[in-house]
């Protein structure tokens, strides 16, 4: 019996930035003519040790064999002239080109070679017939700007299987997709199979994954905890492996105490991103929202913010009604969002700390006109005491300073902004552990100072840990709510990764108001 | 250290630059000679102040030259009409801030870039400019009128110089003593950053675009009293050189840095380059040669700090 090499191999890939470890050793074997299902939580490594594969990372060691070679990958040129094609979740067409212009973007048949004059007619009708091959109801003429999500998505995956002549990546590919056009997509995977492609295949959707995985790898905390064939293994061991992380933290205790309502949120609604939500927040709280990527959870707590547009629904704060929503005035009546991307919509990174820190509560340092520079400097150190922000220094360049320290001084932002309600949108991302423990204590102290905390959170442990209950959302709606003290990871996890009647139960949400 | 360099670069090239056309030409250090320098630079000084506060909001305003002009215009037109020289003054600030007004709402509140919507403005309003005057120069201003580019104050000193020092000091204490000039430079480093702490952004940028519309305004005041007549044709050219002055003050395009003292020495650096080279018969072609060189390499130093704070920030 001859050895055949698999069609792609990583071995022992380890890679860490800036001092976190994300890959710590993993390996990844597929081959041709598989359908490998890559799972994990969120933030368990699989985008990363993707994005290695692609060529878009650098491992800080391992190595990547490509029919039993080894190839090293620089950029993502390299790995494509591999055959190795990659389908992100966030969408990378060209909006104002057409289909058929982007299916073939950088390889368009050309009719005079030297002169570089593209054959339309020509790709076109490749176009065409590749889409017709696959079941895409498209037309290659199309803009890609005027498709709807689902059939952009198409077009990238018809891209991604041009190019691809060895190994195909596939990320979420059916976030956007209905169940027919699903449907469609694990058909082309099965041909693909039978063409002899391998499919690394990553999502939650373990119904998904039953329909066309071959083999599994699990993946937690940057490592390989399972492999092996995909039907030797339930759903529920799937789980099990992918929530068994340990608690690292230790969670600060926390005075318990409730008081007032002061956030409700009702019916709230926006078409395809999260529909009905009714909740609310009590002085002394703290709600965990858990669910997977593309939940709806980002979008839900913009929207209470008043920094994305929602369609129904109404948000009330202590009581009144937060009507014309925006974040001017949802700040000026005691709501602050640390956001979830913290150099886009947090930092203003080249400006000073202390300025940074004041922006949302300039107003208290304004007498008649003049802007008290010494008590912007006083209150900017107190709040780096507070928090232990590094270095100590009010005048420092915020864009200088570790991700943790900018999450402190956003989170200090609030804190002077003397807010009442705290969204906080995955406080602890990119954050080292010492940082982390400060962030926990700070939530803590406000909750115990009577203010209402919401927590969004892919970290399980942490929301476990921190939250007092915990409402799960899953594919824009809330599924569930669990009271924290008294669940597990795997049930918040079961109830935020799997349909109705999987083996979850089922949860009455509005029992509890 | 970097920071530091950045910040003492500009005075630096303004005392060399200094030092090498005096050697050169010793002229160059007589009262005159300066007092002429400064009444030459005020009108550039002066909507640089604005620019420098629209310009680290992160916006731009390429319509300046026209608003000035028009603005010119309007004020003589008051005044020949028999309103006193004060109101005449009033009415050309006033005519610069409705210019600003109206280039502001449609940047802030519609949306649009400022650089398409001030190109636009830049055409419309030298055209208005040129249209109510029928291309010609509004003349039979006032003799006191002149005072206001021409005079002296206690013989001494020029009242141009003494409004760029009033200005500029009025500018100062916004941007680096308000909470405007705090919003200011936030929305120009990171403008959604400013929103989701909730500032008020189009509030804020509107203002920012009328306060130098109105300086504008002033200027192009200066300008009619420099030529006792109202010209439509005035400040041509003018919103490149102001720009100019901002970015060699060390202003960023790309918002969130800039102040008025790096703004008040890139605009007498250009004063002095173009001073000078006349006092050393250098021609004014080359002079619009070596300008343009300098406006490049004050981006370029620019650039290459920011790219650095970003690899720092990675």
């Amino acid at each position: 019996m001859s050895y055949e090499a698999p069609a792609l191999e990583m071995r022992v890939i380890t890679k860490s930035f800036a001092g976190n470890s994300v890959l710590a050793g993993v390996s990844l074997c597929v081959a041709a003519g598989e359908v490998h299902a890559l799972v994990g939580e969120n933030g368990a490594g699989k985008s990363t040790l993707m994005k290695v594969l692609a060529g878009v990372h650098q491992p800080d060691a391992g190595e990547i064999l490509i029919e039993g070679r080894p190839v090293r990958f620089t950029r993502p040129a390299d790995a494509l002239a591999h055959g190795v094609a990659m389908i992100y979740q966030e969408l990378s067409l060209a909006p104002h080109l057409t289909v058929a212009e982007n299916i073939f973007l950088g390889r368009e048949p050309l009719r005079f070679r030297a002169l570089g004059v593209v054959d339309r007619r020509e790709m076109n009708e490749r176009a065409r017939q590749l889409l017709s091959d696959y079941g895409f109801r498209l037309d290659p003429r199309a803009r890609v700007g005027r498709l709807s999500a689902a059939d952009r998505q198409l077009v990238e995956i018809t891209r991604a299987t041009v190019e691809a002549r060895r190994c195909v990546v596939m990320d979420e590919p059916t976030s956007s997709l209905t169940a027919h056009e699903a449907e469609e997509l694990f058909r082309l995977i099965r041909d693909l199979k039978r063409r002899g492609l391998a499919v690394i295949y990553i999502s939650h959707r373990l119904e998904d994954l039953d329909a066309i995985a071959d083999r599994i790898t699990i993946l937690r905390d940057g490592r390989e905890v399972y492999e092996g064939a995909w039907g030797e293994i339930s759903h529920g061991e799937i789980i099990r492996h992918m929530a068994g992380r340990e608690l690292k933290e230790i969670f600060p205790p926390r005075a318990a105490f409730k008081g007032e309502a002061l956030l409700r949120v009702e019916n709230l609604t926006r078409a395809g991103k999260f529909e009905d939500i009714t909740f609310d927040v009590r002085a002394g709280e703290v709600v965990g929202l858990a669910g997977l990527a593309g939940a709806g959870r980002t979008e839900l707590v913009e929207a209470v913010f008043g920094a994305q547009p929602a369609e129904g629904g109404e948000v009330y704060l202590n009581g009144a009604r937060l009507g014309a929503p925006s974040p001017g005035r949802a700040v000026r009546l005691g709501l602050g969002l640390l956001t979830e991307d913290r150099k886009r919509t947090g930092l203003c990174l080249n400006q000073a700390l202390s300025k940074n820190l004041t922006l949302a509560n300039v107003r208290v340092l304004v007498k008649g006109w003049r802007l008290r520079r010494g008590r912007e400097r006083t209150a900017a150190r107190d709040y780096i005491e507070r928090l232990h922000i590094r270095p100590p220094d009010p005048e420092k360049t915020v864009g200088r300073l570790s991700g943790g320290n900018q999450q402190k001084v956003l989170l200090g932002r609030w804190l002077f902004a003397d807010s009442r309600v705290f969204l906080l949108d995955e406080p602890t991302r990119g954050v080292d552990v010492a940082a982390r423990a400060e962030i926990y204590r700070a939530v803590n102290k406000l909750a115990e100072g009577g203010a209402a905390v919401v927590m969004v959170s892919s970290d399980l442990p942490e929301l476990l840990g921190m939250a007092d209950r915990i409402l799960i959302m899953r594919r824009g709606r809330l599924v569930a709510e669990l009271d924290a003290k008294r669940t597990t990871q795997e049930e918040v996890l079961r109830h935020a990764a799997l349909e109705e009647g999987e083996g979850a139960e089922k949860v009455m949400v509005d029992s509890y108001v | 250290m970097s920071d530091w360099i950045k910040r003492f670069l500009p005075f630096a090239s303004l005392i060399a630059l200094c030092v090498v056309i005096a050697a050169l030409e010793p002229k160059f250090l007589s009262s005159g000679n300066l007092a002429g320098v400064a009444r030459q630079t005020a009108v550039i000084t002066i909507i640089a102040m604005g620019m420098t506060v629209v310009m680290v909001a992160g916006g731009i305003d390429l319509s300046v030259g026209s608003v000035m002009a028009l603005a010119g215009v309007v004020g003589a037109f008051a005044m020949t009409n028999g309103a006193p020289v004060l109101e005449g003054i009033a009415a050309a600030v006033a005519a610069g801030a409705a210019c600003g007004l109206a280039n502001g709402v449609t940047i802030a509140a519609l949306r649009i870039p400022p650089f398409i919507v001030t190109l636009g403005a830049m055409g419309v309003y030298r055209g208005v400019a040129l249209l109510i005057t029928d291309g010609k120069a509004v003349v039979g201003l006032p003799q006191s009128f002149g005072y206001l580019a021409e005079g002296n104050l206690f013989g001494l000193v020029p009242v141009p110089l003494l409004l760029v020092v009033l200005v500029a000091l009025a500018t100062h204490f916004l941007l680096s003593s308000t909470r405007a000039g705090r919003y200011c430079y936030a929305i120009g480093s990171n403008v959604e950053a400013a929103r989701y702490a909730g500032v008020r952004v189009s509030r804020y940028q509107i203002m920012f675009y009328v306060f130098l519309g109105a300086l504008a305004g002033l200027a192009g005041a200066i300008e009619s009293a420099r030529l006792v007549t109202g010209q439509p044709t005035a400040g041509e050219g003018y919103e490149l050189r102001v720009i100019a002055a901002v970015v060699i003050g060390g202003g960023s395009l790309s918002g969130g840095q800039g102040s008025v003292v790096g703004t008040i020495i890139g605009s007498l650096i250009m004063g002095v380059l173009s001073n000078g080279a006349n006092l050393l018969g250098i021609s004014s072609f080359t002079q619009q040669i070596v300008i343009g060189a300098v406006i490049v390499l004050a981006v370029t130093f620019d650039e290459f700090q920011r790219r650095r704070l970003e690899t720092a920030a990675g």
